[in-house]
């Protein structure tokens, strides 16, 4: 006995092409439900092949059989019979109800939200006194004072779903009352009554249709529960509730008598239900079907060939890598099959070296660092190449290698940590965790280490804020504990992804500071993922630029800065230097990143280049130059400047 | 923690007051004169006006109101109307048969609806999603009333594994009272277990896409302690939100399936003194029900604030 409140219930919608097509397999089923209840509820009198009141007391209890289809009740009625005026019945209460809950909730609901102040208040703890009692309860004490039949118990029943109503109606105005189209009808000089109809009005319908459909479908339940108990239609009328009733009194006699009224009260409510959860979809995001926009995307190899056939030389091996990339792929599948996002990627990163992954959102890489970890998720996986971490091939290990890889190996400090600490435990708590697990060490121990790992990473008071939870902490505070888990276990190879674009201005560079500190302290590699070049600057030995799912340039950071060899990498020195937003297109460069899926077959960059030749329609391998690598067919011959 | 349920409990306070101003004065509202249903069409008038002088009814309504507030806040909410049984006892002794049903139903709706949400959260379109869908689809348009009867024909009729009626208290049999509670129970609680794990799943499934698992992930915490310890706890907060709502359901479900059962709760109670308007005890009914009520929301707020750092006051 309870209206499901007006909130989404899928958590994740089905594929806009299944929707139509369930669409219609359930709306029809539904409307051809409740038109047949519709029409024996209005025939009933024609269609009946009997007087549902006729007591035959010496047929009484008699299965289904070809005189009595469905049999004959505790008098000798035809159970048929009934079960049609139980139609008629449960018409008649889900209009009554419904009616009064609409006419009493609505206008009183508007009437309250758009007064506001003390009648506001008032009407509100009342209602929420009221919904804090069982539904039946409330029905049965207003019951108590109209006393019991149909009509009446669907003016209780109209009285308490009228909250829900009410409580839709104030809600809409509270929204609405403030928008601008209602204050400047207001200025106007409009009536409260003309605003109220005129303005506020319209945009109840849609909830208020779908509020209804859900509550038709509880006062049916409601109903067939009062009169089953006694206190709605009164016998010897036939209503499904109370067929119910006499079928319980028969269980052992006749169990079938409890079928048929079940069955349709079963039916006619799911029916309602379906609809109304259809009528939520239909409403909230309209039921056209979206169709992705035609894009010419350029046939992807994903054979192994596809990706030696560009034929990029292989970077050059130190031998105090820690960790090497070599040809690296992913892909993710998408509703038109698996794309690459990230092709022929090849770096290294040395112990006690920092080198920086540059680039804009959708260049790849983000999915590069968690294809490192192996946490792509299952919309991705990678297809090709190796990725070594301190000897060992990661691509292929099994989970339970990989997990103790993670954290003591290779750790991560993410973009964000209002996101990226847990806000159910403490912070103290969330370290102490991976050291308890990962280092077997004991409560206290782990604790305690916690606590100097936290005073390590520059957080006064140390043992104080162990206790906090996330959200009592700063961002630039919050940021420092996830450096102190991630280097809890002391990894060769730090990934720091975007770890001071979330925060403060003021706090970044500290947070760069103690990148460097702890690098010095500790030894460890970093990955540095950043899209701004400033940072990248700051705190880097050496850049990658990637571009499209590739590399595109790599250069110790001087060399970059000075004498950029990609068309690219110039044209996003020259952007900004203290990367303003997150993601303005760049002014000196024309077009936006291609999303993956949409790369051209050759350069991908030749589109929106200055210098683009015919030679740049042909794949375009990574070469050597020096001590670092393009990937430009006329990397040697031009002569770029940061800004041109 | 301290601090939170003194917070709530101070919360309360409105909450009673207006519950039972509504409860007195919607009682005050009942067509039939409850002396003249006392004396009966045999009375004289000055029996009538005797009764009327005993019920205080001469007095203003304000009076009556303290009057009853001030006995029902020391344990009497008066006697019956038609026979000398006091209210207090009756409801005490239909109390605990209701409550213990309710707890059971909401125990099997909190564990089946947590297994099968976390199941379906993790394998989402698997076997068990799909039957936690269903099972929510049908939870809310099957009666509980007849599924309890279907419930009854099986295995208490057919099968003979459950007694059809009767409640036997725990104190008696504890053996017994599980007979006697698992099938209106289950009739109850399985409808609201696919409602919880629809709840469940959807916010396990936002919780797992979150960074902070991603991260524990990354941190190299293995799979099953990242679910059952740091997605769940978040996890569950959406849950417990509703949950006490819930229970308010599984309360009301309980008036109307104990009559499948033909137990003598407070269902049976509720339904004699409406259709006798026996005013005393419709009173003290809507009081208990709010009781256990105020009861579970403060159980469901602590465990919200337990889950919730964020909910806790500082």
């Amino acid at each position: 006995m309870s209206v499901q409140s007006e909130t989404p219930r899928r958590a994740a919608s089905p594929a806009p092409r299944a929707r139509r097509g369930s669409f219609y397999a359930v709306t029809v089923p539904s409307i051809t439900v409740l038109l047949i209840l519709v029409v024996l509820a209005l025939g009933a009198g024609w269609i009946n092949p009997y007087d549902p009141l006729k007591q035959d007391l010496i047929h009484a209890l008699q299965g289904p059989s070809a005189q009595h289809w469905l049999g004959t009740d505790d008098l000798g009625r035809d159970v048929l019979s009934r079960l049609i005026v139980g139609c008629r019945i449960a018409l008649i209460a889900a209009a009554e109800a419904t009616s009064i809950a609409i006419l009493l909730g609505v206008p009183l609901g508007l009437y309250i939200g758009y007064r506001g102040g003390w009648w506001d208040w008032v009407v509100m703890r009342i209602v929420e006194a009221v919904m804090s009692i069982p539904g039946i309860m409330v029905a049965i004490v207003i019951i108590a004072i109209l006393g019991p039949g149909l009509h009446r118990a669907m003016v209780a029943l109209g009285i308490l779903f009228s909250t829900s109503f009410l409580r839709l109606a104030r809600g809409v105005v509270l929204t609405e009352r403030e928008e601008v189209y209602v204050r400047s009808a207001r200025v106007v000089g409009a009536s409260d009554g003309r605003i109220l109809m005129r303005h506020i009005f319209p945009n109840i319908a849609p909830p208020l249709i779908v509020q209804t459909t859900l509550t038709v479908g509880a006062v049916l339940l409601a109903e067939a529960g009062l009169s089953f108990i006694g206190l709605g239609v009164q016998p010897p009328d036939a209503s499904w509730g109370t067929m119910l009733n006499t079928a319980a009194s028969y269980m052992e006699l006749d169990w079938f008598l409890a079928i048929p009224p079940g069955i349709a009260i079963v039916l006619t409510v799911l029916s309602i239900n379906l609809l109304g959860d259809t009528l939520r979809d239909t409403i909230g995001r309209g039921i056209t079907v979206a169709v992705n926009p035609a894009v010419p995307v350029a046939r992807f190899d994903a054979s192994p060939e596809g990706n030696r056939e560009i034929g990029s030389e292989p970077s050059p091996r130190r031998d105090d890598d820690v960790l090497r990339v070599e040809g690296l792929q992913v892909v993710v599948s998408t509703a038109d099959g698996e794309v690459p996002v990230v092709t022929d990627l090849s770096f290294g990163v040395a112990r006690g070296e920092t080198l920086g992954l540059v680039g804009e959102s959708g260049s790849g890489k983000t999915i590069t660092s968690l294809a490192v970890l192996g946490l792509i998720g299952a919309a991705g996986r990678s297809t090709h190449g190796a990725i070594t971490l301190n000897g060992t091939e990661l691509r292929g290990v099994e989970q339970k290698r990989m997990e103790a890889i993670r954290g003591n190996e290779v750790a991560m400090v993410f973009q964000d940590p209002a996101t990226s600490l847990n806000p159910a435990f403490t912070v103290g708590d969330q370290i102490a965790e991976v050291l308890r697990t990962k280092k077997g060490l004991s409560r206290q121990d782990a604790w305690a280490r916690a606590v100097g790992l936290i005073d390590r990473v520059g957080i006064p008071r140390s043992a104080e804020r162990a206790k906090a939870y996330p959200h009592e902490l700063s961002g630039g505070m919050a940021q420092r504990i996830a450096i102190a888990r991630a280097l809890s276990c002391n990894p060769s190879l730090l990934i720091a992804d975007e770890p001071t674009t979330a925060l403060d201005v003021t706090v970044q560079q500290e947070i760069l500071d103690l990148f460097r500190d702890l690098q010095e302290e500790f030894g460890m590699a970093i990955l540095f993922v950043t899209h701004d070049l400033a940072v990248a600057a700051d705190v880097c030995d050496r850049i990658a630029v990637m571009y499209a799912g590739q590399i595109v340039e790599i250069a110790p950071v001087d060399d970059l800065f000075a004498r950029p060899l990609h068309p690219y990498t110039a044209g996003l020195l020259s952007a900004s230097p203290h990367g303003a937003g997150r993601n303005p297109p760049l002014p000196t460069i024309r077009g936006s990143v291609p999303r993956p899926g949409a790369w051209l077959l050759g350069c991908r960059f030749s589109d929106r280049c200055a210098y683009k030749r015919p030679q740049c329609e042909m794949r375009v391998p990574l070469t050597r130059a020096a001590r670092r690598m393009v990937r430009c067919a006329r990397a040697t011959e031009l002569n770029l400047r940061a800004g041109k | 923690m301290l601090r939170l349920v003194i917070q709530r409990l101070l919360a309360l306070i409105p909450l009673l007051f207006i519950v039972s101003v509504l409860t007195f004065s919607f009682t005050s509202l009942l067509p039939a004169d409850p002396a003249d249903l006392i004396v009966g069409e045999q009375g004289t008038p000055e029996q009538y006006a005797a009764v009327r002088e005993r019920l205080g009814l001469n007095q203003p309504i304000v009076t009556r109101y303290l009057r009853w507030v001030d006995r029902a806040a020391h344990g009497d909410l008066g006697t019956s109307f038609f026979n000398s049984v006091k209210v207090t006892d009756a409801l005490m002794q239909r109390l605990p048969i209701t409550a213990s049903l309710t707890a059971v139903s909401a125990l099997i709706a909190i564990i089946v609806g947590l297994a099968a949400g976390i199941l379906a959260a993790l394998r989402p379109r698997s076997l068990i999603d799909r039957f936690a869908t269903l099972g929510a689809t049908f939870g809310q348009a099957v009666p509980n009333f007849w599924f309890g009867l279907l419930l009854a024909a099986i295995f208490a009729v057919g099968l003979r594994w459950f007694p059809a009626t009767g409640f036997t208290p725990i104190t008696q049999s504890p053996w017994d009272w599980l007979r006697s509670v698992t099938l209106p129970a289950l009739a109850l609680g399985l409808a609201s277990s696919a409602a919880i794990a629809r709840q469940v799943r959807s916010s396990m499934v936002g919780v797992l896409q979150q960074d902070y698992i991603r991260a524990a992930r990354a941190q190299g915490l293995s799979r099953r302690r990242v679910v059952f310890k740091h997605a769940l706890k978040n996890a569950l907060v959406p849950v417990v939100a509703v949950l006490s709502f819930q229970i308010t359901v599984l309360l009301g479900g309980a008036l109307i399936v104990e009559q499948v059962f033909a137990i003598n709760g407070l269902g049976t109670l509720a339904i004699t003194a409406v259709r006798r308007q026996d005013i005393p005890m419709i009173q003290g009914l809507v009081l208990v029900m709010v009781g256990l009520v105020v009861i579970v929301q403060l159980a469901t707020d602590l465990i919200y604030g337990y889950l919730n750092p964020k909910a806790r006051p500082s």
